[in-house]
């Protein structure tokens, strides 16, 4: 494989973006939707570092999600007065990648000991027991949670305030998505890439052949766990201004991220891109058509891809083309 | 000592309240046990139960106690028609796909229900008097819930032990090749335990209803999924016996726990309890996976 060949796949999914962006920033009133879909897709690309590289499910992914979302929101709460300026929301994102890094080192130490449903009961269990420590030991506002609307307007002013939370927000969600984009292809083209496929087919079989199994698996788990961290933080406290407990803990996110990535195809850099596009789509225009009815047409959704088409669309398409084709839809 | 009084009264409730925790597990078990499937989706099924209980009682005034049959025809139905729609297609698929349909099936019954009775909480109230003993009051529907676990389990207990086909469940459960040898039909035998599976935990879920102080809503049923996970790890996982017993133990634990954790100012006692049950279950499933009562382990 050729240099090229190896990060071919990436320019699909580059323009997939770049579409995006355009459509979003040139016609009057489709930024939002663009925002919207754009969340989903970078979502599905986070939790396929994990979820589609190692094979393994974390049901408690969006433990992740809601850590980032609690950094940023007490960096803007705590240091609201330092006169950062816009300093304080990289402080913001960087405190999101730590907390989320942390627990993901502490829930992988633990949890990634485990296999198959052992671990998949686990990450529910450090999902719903981390909230419930939050609300029962009053940790960051208990379940009153965090609001900064307040803080972002003293810092900012009202009308930069505005901006962050509809527009500066979303661009972070861009240069996540894309930041994601490249960390799993170089992942995939690497030693831990392979390192990690083999583990996906037979893990004692790569165990037996020297492959440090629980490095890779807790390397992935820290990077993905990262992703999610900037996502909750730009994506939730900066767009909404606050944060409660059982708003960010919800169960509803991570069953979003694994629809996505089985969608699209798990494992593959195409996959989350295509499954976001889908579902971010369907559920735009669900939620404006169907409201509260978008779990109810998901469920039997995700179980038609997971009874039918167990390696999703890209993998679906994926097996049809040949030649040359193929190296973009990795 | 009124503490003491208190701690005493809390347990006696704990291990009332663990008898159908326990019964609500056994079905978890049981599914894991035979087709080395985890029902992510559990809890919905108590969901399932609690409600049938309601509308037997609000519509025709029949006693919770009497509507366990119903309950448990209607989960062995529900049991049959999943498996044979979805489960059967995924026997040998990986772990990730019987994790992921289990759950989106679980999703599917919440909003099915929330869609036909909305997202309410609804609740009935079945007054039959309080049994006094002395450091606390104990209702007599509880009792009853109390005595139906413990009579259910026993009946399955014995006819896994004296009938062919609970033998035959069993030499399935111990090596479905080995099995399938003899002339087990596995398949049916696998049709057969998820269809008792969820039968078991419909019924329960009649049960659940007489000890939830808030009502029902089609969302309940999440907090049950978590605990029949806790209990299920406790007792060993793939043994419905084991989570019977465990059922009391988490009870028991959840109850004194929460006593204790009530004497802390500054603290919500209720979901410190749960912070401490789920702790409890990481730590089981790191140094004993097998669950503390024993077991098989894989």
């Amino acid at each position: 494989m050729t240099l090229y060949d190896k990060y071919a796949s990436l320019i699909p999914v580059l323009l997939i973006y770049a579409v995006l962006f355009a459509i979003g920033i040139s016609f009057p009133g489709m930024w939002q939707p663009v925002a919207f879909i754009m969340f989903y897709i970078t979502l599905g690309q986070a939790f396929n570092i994990f979820l589609g590289l190692t094979g393994y499910v974390d049901f408690g992914y969006v433990a992740f999600l809601a850590l980032g979302a609690y950094g940023m929101a007490i960096a803007v709460d705590s240091l609201g007065g330092a006169n950062l300026g816009y300093g304080i929301i990289l402080v913001g994102l960087i405190l999101a990648i730590l907390m989320a890094s942390i627990l993901s080192v502490a829930v992988g130490a633990v949890a990634l000991r485990l296999r198959g449903a052992y671990f998949a009961i686990a990450t529910i269990g450090v999902n719903e027991g981390f909230r419930y420590f939050v609300e029962g030991a009053r940790l960051w506002g208990g379940s009153e949670g965090i609001i900064i609307s307040g803080d972002m307007r003293n810092i900012f002013g009202r009308e930069t305030a505005n901006l962050i939370s509809t527009f500066v927000s979303d661009i972070l969600v861009f240069i996540i998505a894309i930041l994601a984009a490249i960390m799993t292809i170089l992942i995939m083209n690497r030693r831990m890439g392979y390192a990690l496929m083999a583990v996906r087919e037979d893990e004692d079989a790569a165990k037996v052949m020297g492959i440090n199994v629980t490095k890779y698996k807790v390397m992935a788990f820290i990077t993905s766990a990262s992703f999610a961290g900037l996502i909750g933080a730009s994506a939730w406290t900066l767009k909404m201004t606050y944060v409660f407990p059982s708003d960010v803990f919800l169960i509803t996110y991570t069953v979003e991220a694994i629809v996505i990535v089985m969608l699209g195809g798990a494992g593959t850099l195409l996959g989350p891109v295509i499954g976001g596009l889908i579902y971010g789509i369907l559920k735009y225009y669900l939620s404006i058509t169907l409201p509260g009815f978008q779990l109810l047409i998901l469920a039997p959704l995700l179980i038609v891809i997971v009874v039918a088409f167990p390696d999703g669309v890209v993998g679906a398409v994926r097996r049809k083309v040949t030649g040359s084709a193929r190296k973009y839809l990795r | 000592m009124p503490f003491f009084e208190q701690l005493a009264g809390n347990l006696v409730y704990g291990a009332i309240l663990g008898s159908v925790y326990g019964l609500s597990t056994m079905g978890l078990s049981l599914i894991f046990g035979v087709l080395r499937i985890v029902n992510v989706g559990h809890g919905p099924f108590i969901m399932l139960g609690a409600f049938t209980a309601f509308w037997m009682f609000t519509l025709f005034g029949i006693a919770p106690v009497a509507s366990i049959s119903v309950a448990l025809v209607l989960g062995l139905a529900l049991g049959f028609v999943i498996f044979f729609a979805v489960i059967r297609r995924l026997i040998n698929a990986p772990e990730l796909s019987t994790l992921l349909a289990t759950f989106a099936i679980g999703i599917f019954l919440e909003e099915v229900a929330k869609f036909i009775w909305g997202p309410d909480h609804r609740g009935y109230s079945w007054d039959i008097g309080n049994i006094d003993l002395g450091i606390t009051l104990i209702p007599y529907s509880k009792i009853l819930a109390f005595v139906s676990s413990i009579v259910i389990a026993y009946l399955l207990y014995m006819w896994f032990q004296k009938t062919k086909l609970g033998a035959a469940v069993r030499a399935v459960v111990e090596d479905s090749e080995g099995a399938a040898a003899c002339g087990i039909n596995v398949g049916r035998i696998y049709a057969l335990s998820f269809a008792i599976g969820i039968g078991l935990t419909v019924a329960s879920g009649v049960l659940v209803t007489l000890f939830v102080p808030v009502g029902i809503n089609p969302y309940m049923g999440h907090e049950y999924t978590l605990k029949a996970f806790v209990i299920a790890v406790l007792g060993g996982l793939a043994s419905p016996w084991g989570a019977f017993y465990a059922g009391f133990i988490f009870g028991l634990i959840e109850n004194g726990s929460y006593t204790l954790l009530g004497t802390i100012p500054g603290v919500e006692p209720f979901s410190l309890t749960r912070f401490v049950a789920f702790s409890l279950l990481l730590v089981i499933l790191l140094i004993k996976p097998t669950g503390l009562l024993g077991g098989e382990s894989k």
